[in-house]
């Protein structure tokens, strides 16, 4: 198998690779089936939306962001075929039954968070901290707000979970990079 | 994780999953080496344990340290395990300790002291006395100190060294129980987390709950450090933190940007693929991607020829500029982020686009 001559770390990569191509396509064909004349901006939206989907899926619904992703898709009434298309019928399912606690729990937090930045600002009123550890716990803190920001359902998570669903996303996100470039460039090759 | 991924050999499909099964593994082999570790000397520790016991005044100190990890095992854990709990410390909690304790009457509060060493039983008793003795043991750290130094330094030292590695080993040991949800193996794994009260530290069970969720923290901050390229140089979370977040900046608008050049190049979407799909298997033995699919692509081309009579010919054809000129510049951009992620250059990942097609058809 011409596998073997690649790197050893590439190997846990090309099942991912795989799967995410076999899916992807799948939703391609799902959403270039629905409407025929597309402009370019929806052909590109159609395209990423696709490959979130299928990067999501095959994961399975072991991470988090993965899960909230596939909810946020689902909530969208236009292209929910298209996630059905590329999970199936049955794995779909459970993502739907995580939509309604997602939406509680995103009320909840936001009540939360919201009572967390008022007391947050009324103590950075009240002693501005000139100690070093401090203004580190601060940037830090900054950071990882931003991070939450990035992540797909990244509000939800604390801290250590954050740092998993990152490692996860990254990995995942490189996927998805590498197979459609390795695609953008083969059809760009043959298109000249 | 290529690290893990090379040693552990595993096929899984699941990078974080065999991730953790790898940490699990080595955090497996790393506990069984400690415990073999830390029996060995048991009985010395034994014997110097009891003999910080037998010193007159600050016994309740003394005491302080040794529910103080009965105590955390309740926080931690929802269910402790009684049996591995006398598995692993043999010395203080058997029979030593607790006549102690029940002499010096400081578990007062709570008369049933079994001394068959129940762990539920003493958790609570604990609880409270250290609660009552927080303010005491705050009030003479330094003495804890002295005391410590004198009775058998590097003894103490090697304990709390130990525990130390133990209690990272069982921050993620106790991760993937509580994953797996599986107590069963009483005699190889804990279920919970063992703290111990390092010298000089506050031996709060608040702040050791901290501290054991802060090393958590780190170790996986660690793992994230690996994974960004140019991040293992860097110290300081912040910083480290500032380039992970760039990284997946920078890895959302590749897939933007691909996604729109894919867009661009294809006049629709599933043309391309449909070419690739309907090829012979007989213009596969090649493994040359550019010779596999440039066969393929004829009829697509043919397509763009076809299509060159309707106007949206001539939108294609005023994207199809700025995509190239893009093109070149994504190209001057991709190549630094091909020397910069650990991934094989986009010739390597060509070849194994073309051997996925090629297992797929």
């Amino acid at each position: 198998m011409p596998l073997s001559s690649l790197k050893p770390k590439m190997r846990p990569h090309s099942s991912l690779k795989q799967e995410f191509l076999k899916k992807w396509i799948m939703g391609l064909q799902r959403c270039s089936f629905s409407k025929k004349n597309m402009s370019i901006l929806e052909r590109k939206k159609a395209i990423k939306f696709s490959a979130d989907i299928a990067m999501a899926s095959a994961r399975n619904g072991t991470t988090c962001w993965s899960r909230s992703l596939i909810s946020n898709a689902s909530k969208e009434g236009s292209d929910i075929h298209v996630v059905e298309q590329i999970l199936g019928s049955e794995s779909d399912r459970p993502a739907v039954e995580n939509k309604v606690p997602t939406r509680r729990a995103s009320v909840c937090k936001k009540i939360v968070k919201r009572s967390c930045r008022i007391r947050r600002r009324r103590r950075r009123r009240k002693c501005v901290a000139s100690a070093p550890s401090s203004i580190a716990k601060h940037l830090v803190r900054k950071r990882r707000e931003v991070l939450k920001s990035l992540i797909p359902g990244g509000e939800f998570m604390n801290e250590i979970c954050l740092i998993e669903e990152t490692l996860d996303y990254i990995t995942s996100l490189r996927v998805q990079v590498d197979v459609m470039r390795s695609l953008a460039s083969a059809s760009v090759r043959a298109s000249e | 994780m290529e690290l893990n991924a090379g040693t552990a050999g595993t096929g899984s499909h699941e990078t974080a999953s065999e991730r953790k099964e790898v940490a699990a593994l080595e955090s497996l082999q790393f506990t069984d080496e400690i415990r073999r570790l830390m029996l060995a000397p048991a009985t010395d520790n034994a014997s110097s344990f009891t003999a910080l016991l037998e010193l007159p005044a600050p016994q309740a100190v003394q005491l302080i340290h040794s529910p103080d990890s009965v105590k955390l095992t309740a926080v931690h854990a929802p269910t402790p395990n009684v049996d591995d709990f006398k598995g692993s410390f043999h010395f203080p909690f058997d029979s030593g300790l607790i006549e102690r304790a029940a002499r010096f009457s400081l578990f007062a509060g709570d008369g049933n002291i079994n001394v068959n060493n129940k762990s539920n039983s003493l958790e609570p008793t604990s609880y409270n006395s250290t609660a009552n003795l927080q303010k005491p043991v705050k009030s003479e750290p330094a003495e804890t100190e002295s005391y410590q130094a004198l009775v058998s330094d590097p003894t103490v030292e090697n304990r709390s060294i130990k525990r130390k590695d133990r209690e990272k080993v069982k921050g993620s040991t106790k991760k993937n129980k509580t994953a797996a949800k599986d107590s069963s193996d009483d005699a190889e794994k804990l279920p919970y987390v063992h703290v111990r009260a390092r010298r000089g530290q506050a031996t709060d069970s608040h702040s050791l709950a901290e501290r054991a969720r802060r090393e958590k923290i780190n170790a996986r901050m660690k793992l994230l450090q690996e994974l960004v390229p140019g991040c293992s140089k860097i110290s300081g979370t912040a910083l480290v933190l500032d380039e992970i977040i760039n990284h997946v900046q920078s890895l959302q608008r590749q897939v933007e940007f691909l996604s729109m050049r894919l867009a661009a190049v294809n006049p629709r979407i599933d043309v391309n693929l449909d070419s690739i799909f309907t090829a012979d298997s007989g213009s596969l033995m090649n493994s040359n991607f550019s010779g596999m699919v440039m066969p393929m692509m004829w009829p697509e081309v043919q397509l763009n020829g076809n299509r060159q009579q309707y106007p949206q010919q001539s939108q294609f054809g005023a994207f199809q500029q700025p995509v190239w000129g893009r093109e070149e510049v994504c190209n001057n951009y991709m190549t630094p982020e091909n020397s910069l992620l650990s991934y094989d250059s986009s010739g390597n990942s060509a070849s194994l686009h073309s051997n996925q097609l090629k297992m797929e058809l």
